[in-house]
């Protein structure tokens, strides 16, 4: 093994106290969670000192977490699908051909990230309830996709246009075909773009709060935000129990996040293979 | 239209007029239905009624109404309820999106003031006033001016199923007995309790005040009352003879100001929460608050019976020279049920019934005992609540209302009072703001 | 099939399903509430027609562009710092070592949580009493410099930038370890050398290689900051006394709070065009970066 320099230790130890900077919040949520809501407030920087358990089963029962938990999966796994296939077949073409129709619809694409959410609200509410989709799965998974594909596209799109043509150009005189350039060689290639895109995507579905808000009335197919806002009555919050409910909330997301974290680390190895 | 004095004492007229032309038959009809909850039996169809509300927590007074909702769904098997309770935080957003798509429930809880004006203007609920004229025994039990701000042009759109009494003076009795203090009783002796506290190093006034309603609603509008009274203050709102940029309110902003400059509250208190001054002061790190009733129940579910046991609480002192009432406290009905404009037939029945079941007098008792005041005349189990609630609403009961400030201003003019509060703590002028609330008041044309 | 055929074929069969989807769900959206600019409507009722009233009523609106100016504060902070504190995370952390994997996954976890426990914990940092920062300058000897960070003012709109940033430097980040993975090892090898060499090498050879996803990056930074809205909401509500609105606040204020949806919906069109402006500018301005 290389012997470190100095300066690399010292770099090393900033990097590292600035990772214990980020990292308090979620150890500060995590501690909180097993604080009662007096305790929370009179010592809200100390460990719990009669850690309550009961929080995060009142939480769970209480937010109705369980079939939540299973409605947000369900959302978001379908719409994360969604958008990584309805991302990169375009991100493919915009990044590979000069056309004339480019321009505009790399313009057109870029609206759809300048708008602030709740301004769609209403609008998007009036032509759900008009084709009939209000109250289902679909009023989530659309919508959610159409406002992350902006981003995706261009995220894709940035990264393949940096691959070499050179092994596109290979492979299609060795009669691969169009699609199958795209789907057998330029996707696996750009594992790690569709893995970034899929963990901000996955993020944004699982906490949003405003369209999950309104456009779903059952029960049964309430997603997790609204879980987690309960506990608040306007003037005082149970914040015991807000931060148990939300403590619940973020482990998926930490696990989808090392997953795809992983997925970003494989295309490294592919693309030092290809380099 | 004057909502709330001239209603108060219109009120009882108008009563009258209604139930003496009144087909008092078909309206006793109605309300026997209303009251009994006999339900007719239906061919099988379930009929469908929608309820909306933001009753969502764990809190007490949640699981009460809660608790009815579910009362209702029992005794009328013929209905399919379809009960939502929606996060208080999110419930604007979610109500004026479906508003906007004219897909309203047929029931809701409406905040009383501009939120319940708008949907009134624009058609979107029905009077049920047939409910009041059915049950006189039921509608006497309100309060004096409980039903005025849900009265539009002589019909009652909702009744109170809250009372918001929003400006107690709590203060912490260790702190004044161990610093030979007592509670102020007019404003010399608050600003000298305040420099008292202050050379201690004791914050004087707990404010949490970043939510900007706050001061106004927990302490300008009562301060404000004492100075110009409580019909300047109405004929103020509709421009009748009286404006926001009067001497007389640019005093009270003055005062305001005054207390701000004279540090009674601590730093920063602009980016600080409601509940964080509330801990502050439970936490004997502040002699006074000014806050409302929610105050205590927050505390009930926070604070340790040793911190509960020292708080005491009392009415903001008086002012030199005030026009207004001594003795008051800001406050009134929070919100109520409304029924849809749509609802007709069968379906109108039930609602109004579901209307009654959430604030009947049983209804309101329950809500009273789990902490929570009402405008209903109720004698509440004193055991059931905590002390400090059975003291604060039996002061209640002593006192009478002035109007909070922005259930009773337009939307624009109540946020241009609230900005322009903290703008005054940041060192604004009262002449500039008293100009900007006018305008924002006056622009809306209410 | 010609091939110019097969391959047109191939690019509208790829573009066709994703642009519909996006053109139904999130454009007709957009436009439907540009439409509702041009309404005088309270959101509840009967929206009455009113022209270009309500965009020149919000033109005229001090508070509109004190709202922008405070825009421009976090869209500033979010290019100068999100961006290269992303960007110098991902040179140091790209290999798949224990150590980065570790460092890069701590420093990407105030993205996975909710808005509020972030805002809540730099609200007890800023805390006027008890307050971390306050806490430490006093302990430094610097305790002429603690002040009501939130509510001042003069340093408000500055203090909440700093949680702005340190909370999305995660996204940039791990956008940037995935493009340097596309970086022929060599670059690779050379940006983990220390000293002038790196330096120069960092410049002449991997910030252009990944040009293009930078690009994407500052489109995102300046869309994101003129949108932003939870943190501030939950921090300090855009107050105390509108010193810390921004326009979206300031949209949902009047669209939720004081029933302008009319007005509301001219100003989301407002921070729509004002984006495509900056976007456009920053593109320009790179492109020729780029080619020169």
């Amino acid at each position: 093994m290389k012997r470190m320099s100095v300066g690399a230790h010292i770099r090393s130890l900033l990097l590292a106290v600035y990772a214990l900077l980020t990292l308090y919040p979620l150890y500060w949520l995590f501690v909180s969670a097993f604080k009662s809501n007096q305790e929370f407030f009179r010592h809200p920087y100390a460990l719990p000192r009669e850690p309550v358990l009961a929080n995060l089963t009142r939480a769970w029962e209480l937010g109705g977490m369980g079939r939540a938990m299973a409605n947000s999966a369900i959302v978001a796994a379908l719409a994360l699908a969604l958008t990584l296939l309805l991302a990169s077949l375009p991100a493919f073409v915009l990044s590979r051909y000069r056309f004339r129709l480019r321009g505009p619809i790399m313009a057109f694409l870029l609206l759809g990230m300048l708008i602030p959410i709740h301004s769609t609200l209403v609008p998007l509410f009036i032509m759900l309830n008009r084709i009939g989709m209000l109250d289902s799965y679909a009023a989530l998974i659309f919508p959610y996709t159409a406002f992350e594909l902006s981003l995706a596209i261009f995220l894709i799109a940035a990264y393949m246009s940096s691959i070499p043509k050179e092994i596109e150009e290979a492979a299609l005189i060795d009669g691969m075909g169009y699609w199958g350039v795209l789907l057998r060689l330029m996707l696996p290639l750009s594992a790690p773009a569709l893995a970034t895109v899929a963990i901000l995507a996955f993020l944004r579905y699982w906490n949003e709060f405003s369209f999950a808000l309104v456009f779903i009335n059952s029960k049964s197919l309430k997603t997790l935000p609204l879980s987690l806002t309960l506990f608040s009555d306007g003037f005082g919050t149970d914040y015991g129990l807000t931060m148990a409910a939300m403590a619940i909330a973020v482990l998926p997301t930490i696990v989808i996040y090392l997953f795809f974290q992983e997925q970003i680390m494989k295309g490294m190895v592919a693309g030092a293979v290809k380099g | 239209m004057t909502r709330m004095y001239k209603g108060m004492i219109a009120l009882p007229v108008l009563a009258a007029v209604l139930a003496g032309c009144g087909d008092s038959g078909s309206t006793s009809n109605s309300s026997q239905g209303a009251a009994s909850g006999s339900a007719s039996q239906g061919n099988g169809e379930k009929i469908k009624l929608s309820v909306w509300h933001n009753y969502s927590g764990d809190d007490l007074r949640a699981k009460t109404v809660r608790g009815l909702i579910e009362q209702f769904r029992k005794e009328h098997p013929e209905v399919e309820l379809d009960s939502q309770p929606i996060p208080t935080d999110a419930y604007r957003q979610r109500i004026q999106t479906v508003a906007a798509a004219r897909e309203l429930p047929d029931v809701f809880m409406s905040y009383s003031g501009s939120f319940t004006d708008e949907f009134q203007k624009a058609g979107l609920i029905q009077p049920i006033s047939e409910l009041l004229e059915g049950n006189k025994e039921w509608a006497d039990g309100f309060l004096p001016g409980a039903m005025d701000i849900f009265t539009y042009d002589g019909e009652v759109y909702s009744v109170p199923v809250a009372m918001s009494a929003t400006s107690f003076l709590f203060y912490n009795k260790e702190l004044f007995e161990k610093n030979g203090l007592s509670v102020p009783k007019t404003w010399d002796e608050l600003l000298a309790d305040v420099k008292a506290f202050k050379e201690k190093g004791i914050t004087p006034i707990a404010l949490g005040n970043q939510a900007p309603w706050v001061a106004q609603s927990t302490m300008f509008g009562v301060m404000a009352d004492r100075l110009t009274g409580t019909d300047w203050f109405m004929n103020a709102i509709h421009g009748q003879g009286a404006s926001f940029t009067d001497p007389i309110f640019v005093k009270a902003l003055g005062y305001f100001k005054q207390l701000s400059d004279a540090g009674a509250f601590q730093e920063g208190a602009n980016s600080l929460d409601n509940t964080q001054a509330e801990q502050t002061f439970i936490q004997g790190n502040a002699a006074m608050i000014m806050n409302g009733s929610w105050s205590i129940s927050d505390w009930a579910a926070s604070a340790t019976q040793d911190q509960m046991d020292k708080v005491g609480v009392a009415v903001f002192p008086t002012l030199p020279d005030g026009k207004g009432k001594a003795n008051t406290i800001t406050g009134g009905p929070g919100g109520g049920f409304v029924l849809n404009a749509e609802a007709e037939g069968r379906k109108r029945e039930l609602a109004m019934e579901l209307i009654y079941k959430l604030s009947s007098a049983d209804a309101q008792k329950a809500v009273a005992e789990s902490n929570s005041m009402v405008m209903y005349n109720v004698d509440i189990d004193s055991s059931k609540v905590t002390p400090l609630f059975n003291e604060a609403f039996n002061l209640v009961k002593t006192l009478s209302f002035s109007p909070v400030y922005d259930l009773y201003m337009s939307a624009a003019g109540g946020e241009a009072v609230n900005n322009g509060l903290q703008d005054l703590m940041l060192g604004g002028k009262p002449e500039t703001v008293a100009a900007q609330i006018q305008a924002a008041q006056a622009g809306t044309g209410n | 099939m010609t091939n110019a055929g097969r391959l047109k074929l191939f690019m509208i069969s790829c573009l066709a399903p994703g642009l519909l989807v996006y053109g139904l769900f999130a454009i007709v959206p957009i436009v439907w509430s540009a439409y509702y600019g041009f309404f005088d409507w309270s959101g509840i009722g009967e929206p009455k027609y009113a022209g270009w009233d309500n965009y020149a009523s919000v033109v005229r609106e001090p508070l509109f562009w004190r709202a922008l100016k405070n825009n421009i504060i976090v869209v500033g902070a979010s290019i100068l710092g999100q961006l290269p504190i992303a960007l110098a995370l991902a040179l140091l952390l790209n290999r798949n070592t224990w150590f980065s994997r570790t460092v890069r996954s701590a420093v990407f976890m105030p993205m996975v949580m909710s808005t509020v426990v972030v805002a809540l914990i730099w609200k007890y940092i800023y805390h006027p009493q008890i307050g971390v920062l306050n806490y430490a300058l006093k302990l430094v000897g610097l305790e002429s410099w603690t002040m009501p960070w939130l509510s001042d003012p003069s340093v408000n709109m500055y203090a909440l930038s700093v949680p702005i940033i340190w909370a999305n430097v995660g996204p940039y980040l791990i956008i940037f370890v995935s493009a340097i993975q596309n970086l022929p090892s060599e670059v690779d090898e050379a940006a983990k050398l220390d000293g002038a060499v790196g330096g120069r090498k960092l410049f002449s050879v991997t910030l252009p290689m990944m040009w293009d996803t930078i690009k994407v990056t500052v489109i995102m930074c300046i869309a994101g900051s003129l949108k932003a809205f939870d943190l501030v909401f939950v921090m300090t509500h855009g107050g105390p006394a509108h010193t810390t609105e921004l326009l979206a606040t300031y949209m949902y204020n009047s669209t939720f709070a004081v029933y302008r949806y009319g007005y509301g919906s001219a100003i989301s069109t407002l921070i729509v065009l004002v984006s495509a402006a900056l976007i456009l500018f920053s593109q320009l301005l790179m492109n020729r970066r780029s080619s020169s």
